[in-house]
């Protein structure tokens, strides 16, 4: 069970985003992906699940080529892939109950279950996702339009965990949250990925995060791979947007986290 | 023009993958049946205010062209006829655009920007079968409701003006309607608003379906639908008229009849 990305390159008109880039991902591993805005960050994750067609080089998904796949397919490919979106991306017209239970009444997700799940058992998870994201039961009846824009995000990732996906996919999953919440998104992040091996690729900007939980942290400039390495080695980076990145998280840390961090460049 | 062509050919080629997935997918009529209530519903006073005075407008048009010789009698047919044939479902259409197909537009629009439609799409549903088969046949279906509902009230407007203002009673008005309205006058009618509401339908969809760029991409998406629907309306009535006209010339000189 693995992703790997083999030389894809995607432009849009004259702009190439991304240019020949090649990675693999491990089961249970957390990457997070980091770069400046506009740098092929999303399009990398949006690729993955099929909703953009790479110009050239080939994505695997558990050994399938997802650039080669049929709707169908990819359908299935999907049903093993969360995505946590940049928006929230809750249907307005739905509840949040409804929301959440979406992908667990879908054809794909009846066919891979063996039979539709019995309502209270759809009821029984979809609050218990809630619960991970710290949310209560008396939201399941509000339409998103009736829930603050962090709430409204943490019900999207609740919505995505729903189906006990093998691989997530974060698009900014902790934007827009306030830090109690961040911190426990990024703790959720690793309890999923240390105690039922999913997989996770997470979009972001938040370096401090990405060194506290990733295993391995990809920058992307200019469409191109800058480093793809371990969190402890990044810090030994000389590249210039790199260490931009580390005195920028480094700033807004407080002294003694600072010193902390510091450690591993020292070492 | 090569942009016009373009465009025509995209959403050509949606229509039919929407058709292709009605068919390739298990049928669930119940969102269908909802849309053509919900798009029934939200359009009906407009259509009904703007029939009556499609056929108010008209009579008094049409009597002041007959009346200069001595011709007034002929006012309810001709009336009908015009509406019938014509204006009604072309005024309909136009409004159907701008109320429905607007909306559709910036419905589907802000739906693709905020990333809805993707969100669907990983959830393992297909989003033309989710989304847009229940608006494309409904705004269809719902067209032709309308369009019959609207050309009755306009023929009921123009009695009434002709009438108060004209002097017509309504059975004089009634009794030349026979003269220039067939049942294939209403056929054709319908006929036309079946496309009509298809070029709306698949129009407003299509530029809601595929917008980018944020909120400036959902007006842009809102404008070409509006522009888009009423140029190939006015394209398709050319063709439909002419055609219309030339099956109906075809029939008389094989039926003997002078036209």
């Amino acid at each position: 069970m693995s992703i790997r990305f083999e030389q894809v390159s995607k432009s849009f008109g004259s702009k190439r985003v991304l240019d020949g880039v090649s990675f693999e991902v491990e089961r249970g591993e957390i990457l997070f992906i980091l770069g400046r805005s506009g740098m092929g960050k999303s399009v990398t994750l949006k690729q993955m699940i099929g909703l953009l067609k790479p110009d050239s080089g080939h994505i695997y998904v558990d050994h399938q080529d997802v650039t080669q796949l049929d709707e169908n397919q990819l359908a299935r490919v999907r049903q093993k892939c969360g995505m946590v979106f940049q928006h929230p991306a809750l249907l307005d017209s739905l509840t949040v109950y409804e929301n959440i239970a979406f992908g667990l009444k879908t054809v794909q997700f009846i066919r891979s279950a063996g039979g539709a799940l019995p309502e209270e058992e759809i009821k029984r998870r979809v609050i218990e996702k809630l619960a991970l994201v710290h949310l209560g039961p008396e939201i399941l009846d509000r339409l998103p339009s009736e829930l603050s824009y962090g709430m409204q995000k943490r019900v999207s990732l609740a919505r995505t965990l729903a189906p006990n996906p093998s691989y997530l996919l974060f698009d900014e999953p902790t934007t827009g949250l306030d830090p109690i919440t961040t911190n426990a998104v990024n703790d959720l992040i690793h309890d999923l990925s240390r105690k039922l091996q999913v997989t996770s690729l997470v979009v972001s900007h938040d370096m401090a995060c990405a060194l506290k939980i990733a295993d391995r942290i990809l920058v992307l400039d200019h469409g191109k791979i800058l480093a793809h390495t371990s969190n402890e080695l990044l810090k030994l980076s000389q590249e210039p947007l790199i260490q931009d990145f580390l005195s920028e998280t480094l700033a807004l840390l407080p002294p003694e986290e600072r010193f902390d961090s510091l450690a591993g460049v020292r070492q | 023009m090569m942009a016009f062509f373009q465009e025509l050919g995209a959403t050509s080629l949606f229509f039919v993958r929407v058709v292709r997935t009605l068919f390739s997918t298990q049928g669930n009529f119940q969102p269908i049946l909802a849309q053509i209530a919900f798009v029934s519903y939200r359009s009906l006073s407009t259509v009904l205010f703007a029939g009556v005075f499609v056929g108010a407008i008209l009579v008094l048009q049409i009597d002041l062209i007959l009346a200069k010789y001595d011709a007034e009698i002929f006012l309810g047919g001709l009336n009908t006829s015009t509406v019938i044939r014509e204006v009604g479902p072309l005024i309909i259409s136009f409004l159907l655009a701008g109320k429905i197909g607007a909306f559709t537009a910036a419905e589907l629009g802000t739906m693709r920007v905020t990333e809805q439609i993707d969100a669907i799409e990983c959830l393992g549903t297909n989003p033309i079968h989710y989304l847009v088969v229940p608006r494309l046949f409904g705004i269809i279906l719902s067209s032709l409701i309308l369009l019959f509902l609207g050309l009755l009230i306009s023929v009921g407007g123009a009695m009434a003006v002709a009438w108060f203002a004209c002097g017509i009673n309504t059975l004089e008005f009634a009794s030349s309607i026979p003269k220039f309205v067939s049942v294939s006058t209403f056929f054709a009618a319908l006929f036309k608003a079946l496309i009509y509401g298809a070029i709306v339908a698949t129009v407003s969809c299509h530029r809601g379906f595929t917008a980018s760029g944020g909120a400036r991409g959902v007006g842009q998406a809102v404008t070409q639908a509006a522009i888009y629907t009423n140029l190939y309306i006015l394209f398709a009535n050319f063709g439909i008229t002419h055609l219309l006209d030339l099956a109906e010339k075809l029939t008389q000189s094989a039926l003997g009849v002078s036209p």
